[in-house]
């Protein structure tokens, strides 16, 4: 880091430091099995939010599920995506908590969070702006624009996330 | 039994090649897990229908109809990107244990997805009793989670 410069990004680094001299950080990045179990555990439950996340997209692109309205869609997949969604943040916050330094200086990691953020905006926008006139569109045979753009979004951001989760094991450059 | 298969395999132009590369190899696997997620998803889909707790809205073979195409598609990226990886790497997945495990189960798996899953779901709530629904559903997803635990497992142990 140089002179003068970032010190709150400084203060960060020291901070993780800090954290993962704590013997629970340490006791989570020794474990033998502890450390499979978890991985294992954050691709199934990625599989349960992505794979049901990426079937609903689908549906408000346009070009999957078709027969099914969109609406019988996210109520009935929503409470299992939502599973997912807590089992892989939970393993992957204990992930990072056991090598938070190693996480903190790798691009695809960064990458990964950016996108994760952009995805979860995107979902809220979508449910706050053209979902509240699903029922004008939902029988329609076209989407209109904003559920198809959402629905676009979606599939990138989560593809996006899918890939750059996969590429941190390989770290090719690390940012300092 | 196999393994001059596989050292003939690991050999091949195109093997040596994704070997040599830095990228080739993680792109490949990138791809193989955004295929497995469409792949869950299209599996999912059914599965939770013929468990009673997924999009109960609509019947269990209209279900299938529409999910079948992204599972024979995300199963196609699948099984290219998986043989390219072994291509590169066969000496590493013939010791895995962990690998021929996966193989077994995948096999295993799409056989009864192709035969017994598939009647089930085209018959529907109407000729199948609600029990055969159910385990039809539980095995076909206790059968995929074991193929993802396995695999996930040959890249670490």
């Amino acid at each position: 880091m140089p002179e003068g410069g970032g010190t709150l990004l400084t203060s960060l680094a020291g901070w993780l430091e800090w954290v993962e001299a704590f013997p629970s950080s340490a006791a989570v990045r020794e474990s033998l099995n502890g450390y499979p179990a978890l991985l294992s555990l954050h691709v199934i439950s990625m599989c349960l939010f992505g794979g049901l996340v990426l079937m609903m997209d689908l549906r408000l692109v346009g070009i999957g599920n078709r027969g099914t309205p969109f609406r019988q869609l996210q109520r009935r997949l929503f409470p299992w995506q939502m599973v997912g969604m807590v089992i892989s943040t939970i393993t992957g916050l204990i992930l990072v908590y056991g090598q938070p330094t190693r996480f903190s200086t790798n691009i695809f990691f960064l990458l990964k969070m950016v996108m994760i953020l952009l995805a979860s905006v995107n979902a809220l926008a979508f449910h706050f702006s053209t979902y509240l006139s699903i029922d004008k569109w939902e029988r329609s045979p076209v989407m209109p624009f904003g559920a198809k753009s959402a629905g676009v979004l979606s599939v990138v951001l989560w593809v996006g996330v899918i890939v750059t989760g996969r590429l941190i094991a390989y770290n090719w450059f690390e940012v300092r | 039994m196999l393994k001059p298969f596989f050292d003939w395999f690991q050999e091949l132009p195109f093997s040596v090649m994704f070997r040599q590369s830095t990228w080739l190899f993680p792109m490949f696997d990138a791809v193989h897990l955004v295929a497995l997620a469409i792949f869950a998803g299209a599996v999912l889909l059914v599965d939770l229908r013929l468990l009673g707790v997924g999009v109960k809205d609509r019947p269990i073979a209209a279900i299938f109809r529409d999910a079948q195409p992204w599972f024979i598609g995300s199963s196609a990226v699948l099984f290219v990107t998986g043989v390219s990886m072994l291509m590169g790497n066969g000496e590493k997945y013939y010791y895995s244990e962990f690998f021929w495990q996966k193989m077994i189960a995948v096999v295993i798996a799409f056989t009864l997805t192709f035969t017994l899953r598939r009647r089930v779901a085209l018959a529907g709530e109407g000729r199948v009793r609600p029990i055969w629904l159910r385990a039809t559903g539980l095995t076909s997803i206790g059968l995929w989670a074991f193929v993802v635990i396995w695999a996930r497992l040959i890249g670490l142990v």
